[in-house]
């Protein structure tokens, strides 16, 4: 179980396969007929088969969660594609949908046989305006060419797909706060169970699929599920889309197998470190995941190993940091991050990122005091595991992971009242006022004026 | 009905407790005694998670869960902040996040004293903040409706004002905006937050981030002297908490009561009460020598017990006394008066008849678990939300499981987007029930049937609609309620405060059991209803008028004939808390005990009889009813045969007592002042009394049915040449009106109240040439008004809709003993000459 | 003058329309978008509108509308530049783009709107282009690897009445024109190049 291919990305180099005659000419919509030959049970039998696990962060087996959905309630089924792609660093899903966005429609369809769905939507962010645009005109041709819409390719099945856009909320990357949404609420996550697979969107039974993984189901479907599992390993088959972005010389999107080592990635595909600096920090799935070091270049990129390392391969986005920058910094903002998209509904992600953030602010412009660094671990310790949804364990992982691999830069900080990497101290980076701390908010109140 | 539902056993803190499978963790620990502290969580609210206070640790599993979320299983074992550091230490920090921008205003915050968060800071928050950022700061506060204010910064989120909203009342006004730390509990600009059960929204708000404006820097929790009671507003019954600052009512609250009014209270019941405390409270008896002077008791009732000597008497009453008083009544009218013209009601109906004597025989026949579980629900000429306001959650929360709703009414009512409404003329309902209209309502015929006793069918007060709704049910097989609005008409009935009905609903032709307990009842022939006495009264066949805790000039749809019938009566007998308008005319006043002040009964919209307790003295010498009415038997040389409560209940329980299938209104013999609680939902507290009745009298009139919406040709002007022909005019009163009850209430009229208007038909409209917010003349073979126009779909075509009893109109000067008529309306003319300029109807009540 | 009505009414219809019956509330967005793109924000009147397409309050449509940082609840500037200041574009000078943005409009920081009503600046989180860092939205069309040099030759543009060519897809006119394709009312040119 090694080796490498190009399966997601081997027609990228064709900018043909955009519309819908490209990408009939390499293939397309092949799988589709195949699919519309098998039962549903079978095709759910083939993805579970071929190990593929999903790409959005959590890694749950998709056959297994396709297998989850009653098809006797006497209510519609539906299939939601979650193209909210919006963790930090991460962008694969974007250019997978502007180069080949009827591989999406194709997977989209296959998943909605497996389970008796005729309406599928797709929730897209909505700054992702021309892949939109793109997605939409792939939908209207494959309704001209048949392979949507009542009876699809001739045949008895029929199948709609609408395509919905977000406006601006993270959270709706979370599934049930997807469903919100898309069902024109507040994008805030509802309780679990009843899970989307019983209730899901408009209390139908739901399946929701990130874009990389419906886009591997056609190439299962058409190569079988031991050809999927020739490469990758062997709890995590298949190959991954990897964003690297940060200090490195190619940024970029790279299909590698499961389990590439990290150090391959950023020396034979993103071209190393910035300038030829060191590594200082990277994340290995987004903003999400903890930060790793130098120390674990040699690390494999697939779930167990990054989890084994202190991390987790989330949505597989790797962003590096190299010696010269500020760590303090680097939180400071992930976490004003977590801040900004905490959709409020619950107690430790609303008050507990929004102290967080500007503890962290105080820290990086000069002013931290030797309590903050105690207080910053309770409060990791305190958000942790006890909010509503993960967003917050994501502000988490900034914290945690920085406390615990840089904590002499913290201390440095606050010591002498500027950064040890960068030089830059009181009144750099907008730091003017101890109270000053970037916050956007979204709402009509004041801040207070400084604080003691 | 349903199987019995699967059991599951747990350990809490070590303790066991078996419950059915899908209660919460949270729920289940209070049945152990233990109390895991929450914000979000309320038991009548699907749960939400937000506020994350309610951690427990579930042994096997990593993570701990919030117990209001999570339901039990088999086996588990759970344990509490009482036998688990780590959950202590989780909600101690969740503490700290939740009062991080909390201002330190306890002080000053109305909810100091009795605040969830404020007791849970005490206990085991930190003492001191380790925030040292600027807080979130918000103008404060912000006032969501007169009577409803919001203070964000001392709000924790937790989403139960505006689930209650969403999930409960279904008024939507209140949302949270924004997000992040900038989430705020917000309402549209421009937009108050008009809804009737705004009010529960600060009483669940676990912190001071909603106050209502009467109760705004009011008291102290510890200055006050809680009791419970009963609401006395309408026949909903609600339970509620009465608390008083130095013997003057500052608050209600509603009590849990989930037979009852679940936890809710609607905004009437909870802020209008000020009224037993109305300046012009008479607390002495009076008599008319020269002009009305004081007098004792005993000469008053003296005096009056001779007026009668021999004289025709005839009793006008209203809906707000106490079942022992009604009951009093009841027996002095037959045995010592023996007239059968006595009347509670506002408007008799003729078609009301079968449903009466089915509420005064068979109380409980639909509870409002019944409401809760039904499978379907007919609604007849009820507009439950302005009449029997926490009926109306009912059915609300029937149709959120599942139950489907018909509403028939010449309105929609708010139950809008939860049932299917069928409009029709006031007077068409018989005819769609029974199939008209091509079967408008087979759907609901058909679902009635379908269900049986699964369905309910409720009818209101609207004329002619109750015998035909209960025909329905008679023959669909689904169980019957007649929904009499105000707080103790039920007991009236009950009673036989009716011209043709005995106690428990008897007719005068079936007196075998009431003459066991009465003696011989010597005038068999049935009496005159509140029109018919007052037609009496007026042609001069009365001699003394009894006006007990009614103001019929206010009250009864017909003003002119009240005043004539005043004017012809001899002797005018007013008992009640004040003279108000009746001050002219009264001949003697016997000064009555207000609802705080005396024991008793009163019975709810399902005949459920909750006992009340005198929580405060009586005032000045006045006397509870039904011991005037004792003391005015023996004057008159005969004798009601009880001097206690206890006697009464006795005598009550002999002809009432066994007459129910499927509860009691009336418990047999108590103890005399704590007489045990009654059957189901019952309370201690206190009772109603006659005063309130200014609310809104008793009418009701056989013939008057027929006359009023007949002819209006006689109509003066009739050249002017307004648009088309004559619509239905129908009224009836709303939730927040000038009723007596109301007194007082000025933050509730300005957030809820309403200026008179009239409202027509989009059809209606335009070929009267009315557009919406002009104004018209509304006329009648009653008199005229000129009101401001309502164009909606939600009144029938070819119906008019004007509210009772407006600050603006007292609309009994359009009717003539019905609430329902003919009128012609027509564009107010703009240049009309000063002599032809109508005349705005007068204003309603003097007070 | 209502805001749906004539054409703007039909379309208002046809989103709905995209929607399994009785489900008609799942439009709420793309309708504020339409809506945006009549009026350049999320004005009460169009809280009220919709809320009335729809059948629920305006506090209900205001709800969702703040709740949104593409949906603005306030007036907005003809151009809407967003300056994606998460980690990546950080780490490669979005601090310095930023700054440049409020200088060349002549924004405050920390104010979003420019006096002639021209501009407003957002500072945006992950725009989802992070290979191609610093990156900058213009009335939702991308722009990479913008320096600050050429965030002032942008509003320079902008202010010309010129728009700049975006690095990927169709230029977008104006944030009216971006709220109008992102309420699915403006399907993609076929002549339109590629990538």
């Amino acid at each position: 179980m090694s080796g490498t291919r190009r399966v997601l990305t081997a027609h990228w180099d064709d900018p043909g396969v955009i519309r819908l005659a490209g990408y009939e000419s390499a293939g397309g919509y092949r799988a589709l007929r195949t699919a519309l030959g098998m039962t549903s049970d079978e095709l759910i039998q083939i993805v579970k088969d071929s190990g593929l696990r999903g790409r959005g962060g959590a890694g749950f087996p998709t056959g297994m969660k396709w297998s989850f959905v009653p098809r006797d309630t006497g209510k519609p089924t539906y299939v939601t594609v979650n193209f909210d792609e919006s963790e930090p660093g991460t962008c694969n899903n974007r250019e997978l949908v502007e180069r080949e966005p009827h591989a999406l429609l194709e997977g989209t369809a296959i998943a909605a046989m497996a389970i008796g769905c005729h309406l599928a939507f797709i929730y897209i962010r909505g700054e992702y305006l021309w892949q939109g645009q793109i997605l939409q005109r792939a939908i209207d041709e494959a309704y001209a060419a048949g392979y949507l819409g009542r009876g699809v390719l001739g045949g008895d099945y029929d199948l709609d797909i609408v395509l919905h856009r977000g406006a601006g909320a993270y959270i709706c990357g979370e599934e049930t706060a997807l469903l919100s949404s898309l069902e024109g609420f507040r994008g805030q996550p509802r309780l679990r169970p009843p899970f989307p697979a019983v209730e899901g969107l408009y209390d139908s039974p739901t399946v929701i699929n990130n874009v990389e993984t419906l886009m591997n189901v056609p190439h299962i479907v058409n190569n079988g599920a031991d050809w999927f599992k020739e490469v990758g390993t062997e709890k995590a088959p298949g190959t991954k889309m990897f964003t690297i972005s940060g200090k490195v010389e190619r940024p970029g999107n790279y299909e590698l197998p499961m389990g590439t080592p990290m150090r391959v990635l950023l020396e034979e595909y993103a071209g190393g470190v910035l300038g030829g600096r060191a590594i200082k920090a990277w994340t290995p799935g987004g903003s999400s995941t903890p930060f790793l070091t130098d120390e674990h270049l040699d690390v494999g990129l697939d779930f167990e190993a990054i989890m084994e390392a202190g991390s987790l391969l989330g949505t597989g986005a790797i962003m590096v940091l190299d010696e010269t920058d500020c760590m303090v910094e680097a939180a400071r903002r992930l976490v004003e991050f977590y801040a900004h998209e905490s959709c409020g509904k619950c107690t430790p992600c609303r008050e507990g990122t929004w102290w967080a953030s500007r503890v962290l602010g105080r820290i990086e412009g000069g002013y931290g005091r030797e309590d903050d660094l105690p207080v910053m671990a309770d409060m990791g310790r305190n958000i942790l595991f006890r909010a509503f949804c993960a967003l917050a364990d994501g502000a988490v992982s900034p914290i945690q992971s920085t406390l615990t691999h840089f904590m002499d830069e913290y201390e440095a900080h606050i010591r002498e009242g500027r950064c040890p990497a960068t030089g830059r101290g009181p009144g750099a980076a907008g730091q003017t006022e101890p109270a000053d701390v970037t916050f956007a908010t979204t709402g009509p109140f004041e801040i207070q004026g400084a604080p003691s | 009905m349903s199987a019995p539902e699967p059991q599951v056993t747990l350990t809490v803190d070590g303790k066991e407790v078996t419950v059915p499978a899908g209660t919460l963790i949270i729920r289940a620990a209070e049945q152990v005694g233990v109390e895991v502290p929450r914000f979000c969580d309320h038991p009548l609210l699907e749960p939400v998670g937000a506020c994350r206070q309610c951690y427990v640790e579930v042994e096997g599993q990593r993570k701990l869960f919030t117990s209001c979320t999570t339901a039990v299983a088999d086996g588990m074992v759970v344990k509490t902040q009482n036998t688990s550091d780590v959950v202590h230490e989780a909600q101690v920090a969740n503490l700290e996040f939740l009062l991080l921008n909390h201002p330190l205003d306890c002080p000053i915050c109305d909810r100091g004293g009795e605040c969830p968060l404020q007791d849970q800071a005490l206990a085991f928050g930190p003492g001191e903040s380790r925030y040292r950022e600027a807080k979130r700061v918000y103008a404060k506060p912000l006032p969501l409706s007169p009577l409803v204010n919001l203070d964000r910064e001392r709000c924790v989120l937790c989403a139960r004002c505006t689930r209650f909203c969403d999930q409960v009342s279904g008024d939507r006004f209140i949302e949270l905006f924004a997000r992040g730390a900038a989430q705020q509990v917000a309402i549209a600009p421009g937009e108050d937050f008009r809804s009737p059960f705004s009010g529960n929204t600060v009483q669940i708000c676990p912190v001071g981030a909603l106050t209502s404006t009467p109760y705004r820097f009011a008291a102290r929790p510890f200055d006050l002297s809680t009791v419970d009671t009963v609401c006395p507003h309408c026949s909903a019954g609600c339970n509620i908490k009465l608390d008083m600052r130095r013997g003057e009512v500052v608050r209600h609250l509603a009590r849990d009561n989930y037979d009852v009014n679940d936890a809710w209270l609607c905004d009437k019941g909870r802020y209008a009460f000020r009224f037993p405390d109305a300046p012009d409270r008479i607390a002495m008896p009076l008599i008319r020598d020269h002009g009305l002077e004081p007098a004792s008791f005993g000469e008053v009732v003296t005096r009056v017990a001779g007026w009668t000597e021999g004289a025709r008497v005839a009793i006008l009453t209203g809906g707000r006394l106490m079942d022992e008083d009604y009951y009093a009544l009841s027996k002095l009218a037959r045995t010592v008066f023996r007239t059968n013209d006595l009347d509670h009601r506002r408007t008799g109906d003729p078609g009301a008849a079968d449903s009466e004597r089915h509420a005064a025989s068979d109380p409980m026949a639909v509870t409002y678990g019944d409401v809760e579980g039904a499978s379907v629900v007919l609604v007849v000429g009820l507009d439950a939300e302005q009449e029997v306001p926490i009926l109306h959650l009912r059915l609300r929360k029937a149709a959120r499981r599942g139950a489907r709703i018909w509403v028939l009414h010449p309105r929609r009512t708010r139950l809008h987007d939860v049932a299917t409404h069928v409009l029709c003329r006031p007077g068409d309902e018989g005819r769609l029930l029974a199939g008209g209209a091509d079967g408008v309502l087979d759907e609901a015929l058909t679902a009635l049937r379908e269900a049986g006793p699964g369905a309910v069918v409720l009818a209101g007060e609207r004329h002619g609609a109750a015998d035909a709704a209960k025909r329905v049910a008679d023959a669909t097989g689904a169980r019957f309620q007649y929904v009499t609005r105000r707080a103790n008409d039920r007991g009236a009935l009950l009673a036989g405060v009716h011209p043709a009905l005995l106690p428990g609903g008897r007719g005068l032709d079936e007196v075998d059991d009431v003459e066991r307990v009465w003696g011989p009842l010597m005038n068999r022939e049935p009496g005159r209803d509140t029109m018919g006495i007052l037609r009496a009264c007026a042609a001069r066949e009365v001699d003394v008028l009894f006006l007990v805790g009614v103001d019929p000039l206010r009250d009864v749809p017909d003003a002119a004939l009240v005043r004539r019938a005043l004017d012809n009566v001899p002797v005018k007998v007013v008992q009640s808390l004040e003279l108000g308008s009746l001050e002219p005319f009264a001949d003697a006043f016997l000064p009555a005990s207000a609802f705080l002040e005396k024991d008793g009964h009163v019975s709810t919209w399902e005949g459920r009889g909750q006992r009340l307790r005198a929580i405060r003295g009586r005032d000045g010498i006045s006397l509870a009813d039904w011991e005037i009415f004792a003391s005015m038997a023996l004057a008159c040389g005969g004798d009601l045969g009880f001097e206690t409560l206890d006697a009464i209940h006795e005598e009550m329980g002999r002809l009432l007592g066994a007459r129910s299938e499927r509860g009691v209104a009336v418990e047999p013999p108590g103890e005399a002042g704590n007489a045990a609680e009654e059957p189901s939902g019952s309370v201690q507290g206190l009772a109603p009394q006659p005063d309130w009745e200014r609310e809104r009298g008793a009418e009701g009139a056989t013939a008057e049915v027929g006359r009023s919406p007949g002819s209006i040709g006689d109509s003066r002007d009739a050249g002017d040449g307004g648009g088309g022909d004559d619509l239905v005019l129908f009224t009836y009163p709303l939730l927040v009106d000038e009723g007596r009850l109301s007194e007082g209430a000025d933050e509730l009229k300005a957030a809820l109240g309403d200026e008179a208007f009239v409202e027509l038909h989009p059809s209606d409209a335009g070929s009267l040439g009315l557009a919406d917010g002009a104004r018209a003349t509304v006329r009648t073979d009653a008199g005229l008004a000129e009101l401001p126009v309502r164009v909606t779909e939600h009144v029938a075509a070819g119906a008019a809709f004007v509210p009772f009893n407006q600050p603006d109109l007292a609309a009994n000067t359009l009717f003539s003993g019905a609430m329902v008529t003919r009128a012609r309306i027509e564009p107010v003319e703009e240049a009309v000459e000063g002599s032809g300029e109508p005349a705005v109807a007068a204003a309603g009540g003097e007070s | 003058m209502a805001i749906f009505e004539g054409e703007r009414l039909d379309e208002a219809r046809s989103i709905i329309a995209r929607y399994p019956e009785g489900r008609q509330r799942s439009a709420v967005m793309p309708l504020l978008y339409l809506a945006q793109s009549e009026e350049g924000w999320v004005t009460r009147d169009a809280l009220r509108e919709i809320g009335e397409l729809i059948g629920v309050r305006t506090a209900e449509v205001e709800a969702v509308a703040t709740f949104y940082t593409m949906l603005r609840a306030r007036p907005t500037g003809t151009h809407l530049i967003a300056v994606c200041t998460n980690l990546s574009c950080a780490l490669r000078g979005a601090n310095d783009v930023l700054l440049a943005a409020h200088e060349a409009t002549g924004i405050a920081p920390g104010e979003d709107l420019s006096d002639d009503g021209v501009f407003s600046v957002h500072e945006e989180e992950c725009l989802g282009v992070c290979e191609f860092a610093p990156v900058v939205q213009v009335d939702v069309a991308n722009h990479d690897r913008v320096t600050p040099e050429r965030m002032r030759e942008i509003v320079a543009s902008l202010r010309a009445g010129d728009v700049p060519e975006p690095a990927r897809g169709p230029a977008v006119e104006s944030f009216r024109a971006a709220s109008r394709i992102l309420a699915g009312l403006e399907p993609l040119a076929d002549e339109v190049a590629t990538t």
